[in-house]
């Protein structure tokens, strides 16, 4: 995978800016005031503990599911589907959360998570068989799958697994189960933790490992590259690569939902609702598909998107206006041909080789 | 001679960043003759070729059609002076019938803009008469073999009116049967009033087939000369800047004991058809067996056989005393099987990553290179570092991605790995293709440096010049099977063009 | 006795209502992919065209501005998925997903901030399409299956005719299959590969634009959060099982549309969970990717080794 190098930062900053002259369009023109909505972006993102906090709680989900998006683009598939495995893992992780009675903490929060993970790695195992032994897109199949999922945790929250016989809700999940908050009012807890570790382990084991440079040698692009002649000729079997990205990535997604389960929500119910699946996607690429690049990037993102419902508070701007700002932000980023377009300054590709110098 | 100009580039310069891949090229064609335009891989023909077509566009310089000035910025406006072109790498829509592709945005078509199909096979079968041909309206492309392709090519450019047609290295596919044939074609299109520009870099078709020659070298126009007052020693030293054929420096072979043994292998290919019919060879420790032919007839699939990347469907590959017949590519790699792959980019590469982690791709699990499972980068970068300087690998450091290396380049990051690890028997498939002339030479050398330090080497090479000069022994692959052996030494090059056309003796 | 209840008239025209969004955005998809271009946007375009529909419904009271609006909406979005994808070399994927997070998040920023509403937007102050009456069906036995539709089954029918005339016996249809079967020959026969890719995407916009403004007036009129729901991809999968071609995309999507059908029509006879009858499309489509898998394993068949293989 490409390193960050100097014209990429320059045009997301570029982009960042010219995304910010959009959305002060925007603001405008559906009668609101940007710079008041800008001051309530950045109090809602940054101002005080509990708004950081509320930022980092943000952050949690995103860093996972950007991870999960990264590690399958780099062995070569577009997962889109992550979304699906969170919802499922969420829900499961909140079943396991109530149904096992006996386990200590650590036991049954280290169960609740595990299974989590499964479900959402078992989410994936479809798209990935259909991919690998079919040749059917795994694009188009991860996607039906996330309505599947939808429609799926809340028919299981409004039948099977609900408790309440007023609201479609799953039972609260017990003591035992819960991830700790440690901040007051602030749904901030200790999976945010867990999350960063995974980034590191996914940097570490993409970037220093056999294992990590099996997986993406087949890949390793912004574009799938899946099936990979080159693995297949190395000897390094791409289908198994194929598969196994998948399933981390659903693993990944399955995590994130689990997290939100049992470190804030406490319970799964039929309303709950996820968008961190898509989220990380756009974040994965801003971050270059690099973890600790996705991990900055979502930081950045939680921070504007607590800041986002600060301004939905105080103002009449809804806060999709976030997620519109990031998806013009990715329009600029994706757009290849204006990143190589700047290696015609001489200016630029000095600073760009500058920066990229390396000493292997 | 007072003849009448069809084309005529003048000063044409073209630049690519850090290649100047035509400078000053001057080059003129009568109207009415055959000119050859030969020159090694890289020479610029192709460039000048493309700006005559209107793909791409000459920094500077003028072109003139019959005497007019032209400004030909795009492919249309080439047609429509009727240019046509024959690309090496045929331009066909697969699922389309001869018709349909030798139509192709030219269809006859009523008032209301609906082609008249009937009256578009018609009119082609008319053409293929004039100029006896042959064509079944109703084959599909994807079903047509190699020749029939190339005459759908031409039919294409004659269907559209070209007068001028340029053919790029149309021989390269073929068997020298079917050239003869294709000769046979560029003769009566001449004799039709038609120009031809004959692009090779073959001297003795140029010898058979060309009135007048034009020789490039490096971007530039070497020569020009009428091909009967000149010989194949001088436009070859014009071509290569010095009086050398493709040579190899090499002792004789001396082999010992046997290293690998095929024996009646069959190998479908991915369309479910036999690619390999019953293929038997094999290769003792210290010698170089040749497999020569014209492409696609199964060289590939049996390549692909012997490293595993495809299954074998009969027959049994005994390697060292073990069936090692639709065994695992790793399996078959870690019993120290040398694979240099025809595909460059996509197999033998993967260019997104950089240089170092495309020349572990052999050696990264085995210590020092790694431990447990985990990198040690210092020891890879040393092991990288040294084969960069081993095998003269041009590039700044070995962090720069491969895709940003030129192709001969490439090929030495896949050579260096490929011989890095001790094989005992190597296995190069079109080994120089796209390399430059210099490291053509370099590639040779390690081949027989391999053998000479006790390894087996199987080339598989459609350059029959390269398996003749390279192996010691050379079996003949025609329609998927080996229809001769033979010394390389005891054969000449017409011999080898009957076996090849799957004449046997 | 209810499966003899459940094929009656009236699912044929149900059949035929739940048919048309998925084929008219199929065929926008089927033409896009004949030419090479993979459009996972279509999803955004629908949604945009079917909010800029109800808007200027809204805003103008007339249907008819509500349908240029849609119109104009879906050929906007399809433009910024050409310039970023053609114009600016981004990858197509990452493009139309790009895309579709932008119009879903979008359409629902503009719903709540214009018109201060969550989950739905309704009004009586917007107006739908009408069905018509065929005139010339009047009295024949036909009238009963055709007659009375609104326009998208119309068009539908329209469309795979038309669109079947131009793919195989016009020069634009050779041009759009060649481009995408390969440009290089295209490029070689004088045709623009870039201006096909363009052509077929704006022609996609007004599809998917026009199937977009079907959603929210013709049978409903409001618009609703992400109301596309997954039609654009399962246009997608049409079109894919059809071989990207005009009438064996229509086939598919009336397999899609049968399922719709039967799911409307069991809610009526069984006490089903509703969430069990939404996930009847994605389920089918689900099926219909095994079974594009399915065709694909078995294209490739190995000959038999003979006698007779060496000739």
């Amino acid at each position: 995978m490409e390193k960050f190098s100097f014209k990429d930062v320059l045009v997301t900053f570029a982009g960042l800016l010219i995304t910010a002259f959009i959305a002060w369009v925007l603001i405008s023109a559906t009668g609101n005031n940007p710079s008041e909505v800008a001051l309530y972006l950045y109090e809602g993102g940054f101002k005080g503990t509990r708004n950081i906090a509320n930022s980092l709680y943000q952050a949690t989900p995103l860093i996972l599911t950007a991870v999960a998006t990264l590690i399958s683009f780099r062995v070569g598939m577009f997962n889109i589907g992550i979304n699906g495995s969170m919802y499922v893992g969420a829900l499961y992780a909140g079943w396991a959360g109530y149904k096992f009675t006996t386990l200590g903490h650590f036991t049954h929060v280290t169960v609740c998570i595990l299974i989590g993970m499964l479900v959402g790695a078992a989410w994936m195992l479809l798209p990935a068989l259909l991919r690998v032994y079919a040749g059917v897109s795994e694009i188009i199949s991860t996607i039906i799958l996330n309505f599947v999922a939808v429609l799926f945790v809340s028919y299981m929250a409004n039948g099977p697994f609900r408790a309440d016989p007023i609201a479609p809700a799953t039972p609260r999940i017990l003591e035992t189960a819960e991830l700790k908050q440690i901040f007051p009012n602030s749904q901030f807890n200790t999976g945010f933790f867990i999350a960063v570790f995974v980034a590191i382990l996914a940097h570490f084991v993409l970037n220093k490992t056999t294992f990590g440079y099996e997986l993406r040698s087949g890949g390793d692009g912004l574009v799938g590259m899946y099936p990979s002649r080159f693995s297949s000729y190395l000897g390094i079997p791409s289908d198994r690569s194929a598969i196994i990205g998948m399933l981390i990535s659903g693993a990944l997604g399955g995590l994130a939902g689990a997290i939100e389960v049992l470190g804030a929500v406490r319970y799964f119910f039929q309303e709950l609702e996820f968008n961190q699946g898509f989220d990380g996607i756009l974040i994965g690429i801003l971050g270059k598909l690099e973890p600790i690049g996705s991990v900055i990037a979502s930081l950045f993102y939680g921070a504007i998107k607590n800041g986002g419902f600060y301004v939905d508070y105080k103002t009449d701007v809804s806060r999709e206006i976030i997620i519109v700002l990031i998806s013009i932000l990715i329009f600029f980023v994706s757009a290849q041909k204006m990143v190589k377009g700047l290696e015609k300054y001489p200016l630029i590709k000095k600073l760009d080789n500058f920066f990229s110098r390396k000493k292997m | 001679m007072n003849k009448d100009i069809a084309i005529h580039l003048k000063n044409i310069t073209k630049e690519y960043p850090g290649v100047v891949a035509n400078k000053n090229v001057d080059f003129q064609v009568f109207k009415g003759e055959i000119h050859a335009l030969v020159g090694e891989n890289g020479a610029g023909k192709s460039t000048l070729m493309k700006i005559l077509y209107g793909i791409e566009q000459p920094d500077e310089g003028e072109i003139l059609i019959n005497g007019k000035l032209e400004q030909i910025n795009k492919v249309e406006t080439a047609i429509n002076l009727g240019i046509g072109m024959v690309h090496q790498e045929f331009t066909l829509v697969p699922s389309f019938t001869a018709p349909e592709n030798i139509g192709l945005g030219q269809e006859p078509r009523n008032s209301q803009g609906i082609i008249d199909w009937k009256g578009l096979n018609k009119l082609v079968v008319n053409i293929a008469e004039k100029y006896g041909f042959k064509v079944d309206p109703s084959l599909k492309m994807i079903d047509a073999s190699v020749g029939v392709q190339q005459r759908t090519e031409i039919l294409k450019t004659l269907y559209r009116n070209a007068n001028i047609l340029i053919l790029d290295e149309p021989t390269a596919v073929l068997t020298p049967q079917e050239t003869d044939e294709l000769f046979t074609v560029i003769r009566t299109l001449v004799d039709e009033g038609k120009t031809v520009v004959f692009i090779t870099h073959k001297l003795r078709e140029v010898m058979e087939i060309a009135d007048r020659v034009t020789v490039m070298r490096a971007g530039e126009v070497q020569g020009v000369s009428e091909t009967k007052n000149t010989s194949i020693a001088e436009l070859a030293s014009q071509m290569v800047g010095r009086e050398v054929f493709l040579q190899v420096k090499k002792d004789d072979a001396k082999p010992e004991e046997e290293i690998l043994n095929v024996e009646d292998l069959w190998v479908h290919d991915a369309r479910g058809l036999l690619a390999v019919k019953g293929v038997s060879l094999n290769i003792r420790k210290g010698e170089i067996v040749g497999i020569a032919g014209v492409e696609g007839n199964g060289q590939s699939e049996l390549v692909e056989a012997l490293t595993g990347l495809r299954k074998t469907s009969q027959g049994s590959i005994n390697y060292l005393g073990e069936n090692i017949a639709s065994s695992s590519p790793k399996n078959i790699r870690r019993k120290k099987i040398a694979h240099i792959p025809e595909d460059r980019t996509n197999t033998g590469l993967n260019t997104q990553l950089s240089i170092w982690e495309n020349l572990i791709g052999n050696s990264y699990f085995r210590k020092p290179l790694s431990t447990n499972g985990i990198f040690n980068l210092k020891k890879i970068a040393t092991h990288s570092n040294k084969l960069k300087e081993d095998f003269d690998i041009r590039a700044p450091n070995i962090s720069l991605k491969v895709k940003s290396l030129s192709g001969g380049n490439q090929q030495k990051v896949v050579v260096a790995r490929e011989l890095s690890e001790d094989p005992i028997l190597t296995i190069a498939s079109q080994p120089t293709r796209g390399v430059d002339i210099g490291n053509i030479e370099a590639i040779h050398e390690q081949l027989v440096q391999m053998r000479d330090d006790g390894g087996a080497v199987l080339l598989v090479s459609a350059e029959l010049d390269e398996v003749m000069a390279v192996a010691d022994r050379v079996g003949v692959m025609y329609e998927g099977q080996i229809v001769k052996w033979v010394n390389p030494k005891e054969v000449d090059q017409s011999q080898m063009g009957l076996y090849m056309a799957g004449i046997k003796d | 006795m209810e499966w003899i209840e459940i094929f009656d008239l009236s699912i044929f025209r149900s059949l035929l209502r739940s048919t048309a969004p998925i084929a008219i955005v199929g065929m926008a998809a089927a033409m896009c992919s004949a030419a090479g271009v993979l459009n996972i946007g279509l999803e955004g375009k629908m949604l945009n065209a079917a909010f800029a529909g109800v808007y200027a419904s809204y805003t103008f009271e007339s249907v008819w501005a509500g349908f240029t609006a849609g119109i104009i909406a879906g050929l906007l979005t399809a433009a910024l998925f050409g310039l970023l994808s053609f114009t600016l070399g981004a990858d197509e994927v990452l493009a139309g997903l790009a895309i579709n997070i932008f119009a879903l998040a979008g359409t629902t920023y503009l719903m709540r901030t214009i018109f201060g509403q969550a989950g739905f937007f309704s009004d009586p102050r917007i107006v739908g399409f009408e069905p018509i009456s065929v005139s010339f069906l009047r009295g024949t036995f036909l009238e009963p299956f055709l007659s009375d539709f609104t326009y998208s089954v119309y068009l539908m029918f329209v469309l795979a005719i038309l669109l079947h005339t131009v793919y195989y016996r016009t020069r634009l249809g050779t041009a759009i299959r060649a481009t995408g079967e390969n440009p290089e020959a295209a490029e070689d026969a004088g045709i623009n590969t870039v201006r096909i890719k363009w052509m077929v995407t704006v022609f996609s916009g007004l599809l998917a634009g026009i199937s977009g403004i079907f959603l929210s007036l013709e049978n409903l009129t409001m618009f609703t959060e992400g109301m596309s729901a997954g039609k654009g991809y399962i246009g997608l999968v049409a079109s894919s099982f059809g071989n990207n071609t005009p009438f064996g995309t229509f086939g598919a999507s009336l397999f899609f549309g049968l399922g719709d059908a039967i799911g409307i029509r069991l809610q009526g006879v069984y006490e089903l969970d509703s969430r069990l009858i939404l996930m009847i499309p994605y389920a089918l489509t689900v099926v219909v990717l095994i079974l594009i898998g399915i065709r694909q394993r078995l294209r490739v068949r190995p000959v038999p080794i003979t006698e007779s293989s060496i000739e």
